[in-house]
């Protein structure tokens, strides 16, 4: 299992859109991927779940990937944040 | 229309005997005239039946499922979910199609829902193990979910559950087997009557059965006000409540010029409208006939009559009513409209656009005048007690210098276009303007670095609508090339009065004599410099104040696009010399009441004129 925390860095937040983006990548991935914020967590292939995280701008999340693909599910997210959901 | 009225009641007295026993008289009466305002965003005005979209009362059956049917069942929702999944992405491509690539792409994220595992997989587990029927076990496991986002403080992330409605309307109708196009149509021409339009609802309506719309929700750059424009029908949003006040059937006037509605109005108010109509109906002719002729007095004093707008798509409607240039382009609808900060491109394009549109003619673009009553989401700015006098316009901007550096870029590559002026909002002090200078000088040098071209001359300008900056105008008027005079906010500044305050509106008055020594020495300021002074608040296209704006030889109306007509009929229908006169008459008054009286006094002796004002 791989875990790494990310800032939410997109303008917004964590809101639809961007759940959209994180659930198109997450999907790709055979890895069971779960997402943390406070103490609610969400499925990360559920655009509806990650939506409900209540993720605002500048927020920490955590994420677990834990499957065959770990390694590469995890740089193809990092790479998600790092371009603020491609927003900006 | 009085006859839908009637039938609705005989059918009531049909099914409820008892009722119409006890309460004869009550039933019989008409309902009375309700008059509710909300916020003009496309003029015209219609009367017409109301269509109430009733989206939000989907009876959902409930009912225990036979075992043998739960695979069936199962299968029908998931047949549900494909037939939504295709209808969206038919919607999709019309949108992108009609509107672009980015109003469609929020339809990829109503797809995902449709596809969402947490959903699917609640949904089939309520059907299977509680026999659920497949309509009540979605809407409650979609209802947990839009009650966990409504439920998120931060109000950008909670505003988007209207995008789960949307999508949990369009599944359960599917599943009940009603078809979303005919259950959300009004089989005759009415006024659509809506809590809130989404991008998917206007795709679908049938243009000819819709009149004029209106919405609970929405401000001037909502789904709903940009389609009502750019298809010339009236619309008013922002109405709150209205969806509960209004019947399908009921009869509804829709003012778009003045942003208000009546529901069930008197035979004397439909009379009154309709003469209403009528005028408009003869203005808009006039100006057709008017559009070639110059705005300018009997004695040959020329005025620019220009146009304010909001959006891009205006400009059509600014040209189709003889405007000679945009003289407030309000940038702060465009981000307010936005999910997001807009990008240096995004801001380009739309600048481009107004300003290509216009063909050369004059666009002078505000920088933003955030704040007060307009907040975007994403900026996250905490609440201040008085919005008004805080942290809004140039003040904003020059905190938030990378914001401000953005826009100015975007500006400035559209000047390459056509003829573009930069005007600052809310100035109040000298340091402020002498910034905004230095900044813009700044981003003039850095687009020269990177090649891009700008306009080879672009004049920069104030609004004057702070009473400090009337008080200093000698003063601005050495740093800046033209003057636009904001009088909403002067007003309000100046008298301290929020116009929207029902208990002290009174004071909110264009010819207040306080107001027009504020404008006589703003416009005396720019003389002595020869910078030309511009009017652009709701006083401009005021009738009465018109002939006081010609005498104090103002160089601009800027108004709505809808308005530039009416005020150059005025203008060609008085002499420069005889406002001059009544400018110098009216000054010695104290109150606004004997101000009126002497104006209303001069036109009226010229109504006779209005029938060759266009000859």
């Amino acid at each position: 299992m791989v875990e790494f925390t990310k800032q939410v860095g997109n303008k917004i937040g964590l809101h639809l859109r961007a759940a959209g983006e994180f659930v198109k990548i997450a999907a790709q991935f055979s890895s069971d991927i779960r997402v943390y914020h406070g103490e609610r967590f969400a499925n990360g292939k559920s655009i509806l779940g990650l939506a409900s995280l209540a993720a605002a701008r500048g927020a920490n999340v955590r994420i677990e990937i834990e499957g065959p693909d770990e390694a590469a599910a995890r740089k193809a997210l990092e790479a998600l944040f790092d371009a603020k959901f491609y927003e900006d | 229309m009085a006859r839908n009225k009637l039938d609705k009641t005989n059918r009531a007295h049909a099914a409820e005997p008892v009722a119409r026993a006890a309460a004869p008289a009550s039933k019989l009466e008409t309902k009375a005239e309700i008059e509710r305002r909300g916020v003009s965003a496309s003029p015209g005005i219609v009367i017409g039946p109301a269509f109430v979209r009733d989206d939000d009362r989907v009876h959902v059956p409930r009912k225990l499922i036979d075992a043998s049917q739960v695979g069936a069942e199962v299968e029908r929702f998931q047949k549900a979910l494909a037939d939504t999944a295709r209808e969206l992405r038919a919607i999709k491509s019309d949108i992108a199609k009609r509107m672009g690539e980015d109003h469609a792409r929020i339809f990829d994220a109503h797809l995902l829902i449709l596809e969402d595992r947490m959903l699917v997989d609640e949904t089939t587990a309520a059907i299977q193990n509680e026999r659920q029927n497949a309509a009540a076990a979605f809407e409650r496991v979609i209802n947990n979910v839009i009650a966990s986002i409504a439920g998120i403080e931060d109000e950008y992330l909670k505003e988007r559950t209207i995008d789960v409605q949307d999508v949990k309307k369009r599944v359960l109708r599917m599943l009940i087997g009603k078809d979303t196009r005919t259950v959300n149509r009004p089989s005759e021409p009415s006024v659509l009557v809506a809590h809130d339009l989404g991008p998917s609802d206007t795709a679908q309506l049938d243009r000819r059965m819709v009149l004029a719309y209106v919405t609970d929700l929405g401000g001037r750059m909502s789904h709903t006000s940009i389609i009502a424009r750019s298809q010339g029908l009236p619309a008013v949003v922002g109405l709150e409540n209205l969806v509960n006040r209004v019947e399908t059937g009921d009869t509804i006037i829709v003012d778009g010029n003045a942003g208000s509605v009546i529901i069930n109005p008197t035979p004397e108010t439909i009379q009154q409208y309709e003469n209403e109509m009528q005028r408009f109906a003869e203005l808009e002719e006039q100006l057709l006939t008017l559009t070639g002729y110059p705005a300018q007095t009997l004695d040959g004093r020329s005025f620019t009559l220009s146009a304010n707008v909001d959006a891009a798509d205006e400009v059509e409607s600014v040209l189709d009513h003889g405007g000679q240039g945009v003289g407030l382009f309000r940038t702060e609808y465009f981000f307010i409209s936005q999910d997001y900060l807009p990008s240096e491109e995004d801001q380009y394009k739309v600048y481009r656009q107004v300003v290509e549109g216009m063909g050369g003619r004059p666009v002078v673009i505000r920088t933003l005048d955030i704040g007060g009553d307009k907040i975007a989401g994403y900026l996250h700015r905490s609440p201040e007690l008085n919005p008004f006098m805080g942290w809004r316009g140039i003040r904003f901007c020059l905190t938030r210098k990378d914001i401000f550096k953005t826009q100015l870029r975007a500006i400035y590559r559209a000047s390459a276009h056509g003829s573009v002026k930069i005007m600052f909002p809310m100035i109040s002090q000298i340091e402020e303007i002498e910034q905004a200078k230095q900044i813009c000088a700044e981003v003039r040098e850095d687009l020269a670095k990177e090649r891009y071209k700008i306009g080879d001359h672009v004049p920069l300008g104030i609004m004057v609508e702070t009473p400090s900056a009337v008080a200093m105008a000698d003063q601005f008027a050495r740093e800046v090339e033209f003057f636009s005079i904001g009088t909403n906010d002067l007003i309000q500044y100046t008298m301290a009065v929020d116009r929207g305050n029902s208990k002290i509106a009174h004071l909110y008055q264009h010819l207040q004599p306080s107001i027009l020594r504020l404008l006589r020495l703003t416009v005396e300021a720019a003389r002595k410099r020869k910078i030309p002074v511009s009017v652009c608040g709701e006083m401009a296209g005021d009738r009465l104040s018109v002939p006081i704006l010609v005498g104090l030889g103002i160089d601009e109306f800027s108004v709505s696009p809808n308005v530039i007509p009416e005020v150059k009929r005025i203008i060609r229908s008085v002499t420069y010399d005889e406002c001059r006169a009544l400018l110098r008459r009216v000054s010695r008054f104290r109150t606004t009441q004997e101000i009126e009286t002497e104006i209303e006094a001069l036109l009226k002796s010229h109504a006779a004129n209005n029938g060759r004002a266009g000859a």
